[in-house]
């Protein structure tokens, strides 16, 4: 998974990764086309609305094979970690960030964010994690 | 935990990478077990000694 491995498992976690990013971009492309242009309802809209979700969160199950076919221990518990220190640093943003929200009114944060805010800071601690290690 | 690894590579000429090649893990993954900051796990330990030709405890040895 890290930048630095070039095994099977990683390049599969990648190349996964990559389709389902695409898969993303194109189910959101065509939810919001399909707003705009037809304006569904009932169930309809509801599947649609929830279309872009399922690769994103199909992103994380990703992960979660790539830990199960990792086959060096060591780049197994550097993604554990990862892992760990992004759900960590979500819950930590999220939280302060509601607090925010009630007590001095800042500005809504949107939940769909909370999936970006945790790539985010697993792409800042892997590379902080292997630097421990180097 | 304290480890003969560096000693044992260098008795054979080997590099990080060429263990790391031969126990099909990283160069990293090397780097951590042998600078202590990474214990392997019972069956690499058990690779090493079959690698080494030694036992795990003459690889390893408790700090206390």
């Amino acid at each position: 998974m890290n930048c630095t491995t070039n095994n099977p498992a990683a390049k599969r976690f990648m190349r996964r990764n990559l389709i389902t990013l695409l898969l993303y971009a194109l189910s959101l492309a065509f939810s919001i086309s399909v707003f705009l242009h037809f304006h569904p309802t009932g169930v309809l809209a509801y599947l649609l609305a929830v279309l872009p979700a399922i690769p994103l969160t199909g992103l994380l199950a990703i992960f979660g094979l790539y830990l199960a076919e990792e086959k060096d221990e060591f780049q197994r518990s550097i993604g554990v970690q990862s892992m760990l220190w992004s759900i960590g640093g979500t819950l930590a943003v999220t939280n302060i960030w509601g607090f925010l929200e009630s007590f001095v009114h800042l500005r809504h944060l949107n939940p769909i964010l909370d999936a970006v805010i945790f790539w985010i800071f697993m792409g800042i601690s892997l590379p902080f994690l292997l630097r421990r290690y180097r | 935990m304290k480890n003969r690894l560096r000693v044992l590579r260098a008795e054979r000429d080997w590099s990080q990478a060429d263990l790391a090649q031969r126990l099909e893990v990283s160069r990293q993954s090397v780097n951590a077990v042998e600078t202590g900051k990474f214990d392997p796990s019972l069956p690499l330990a058990f690779k090493l000694a079959r690698l080494f030709e030694t036992t795990i405890e003459e690889i390893f040895s408790d700090e206390n």
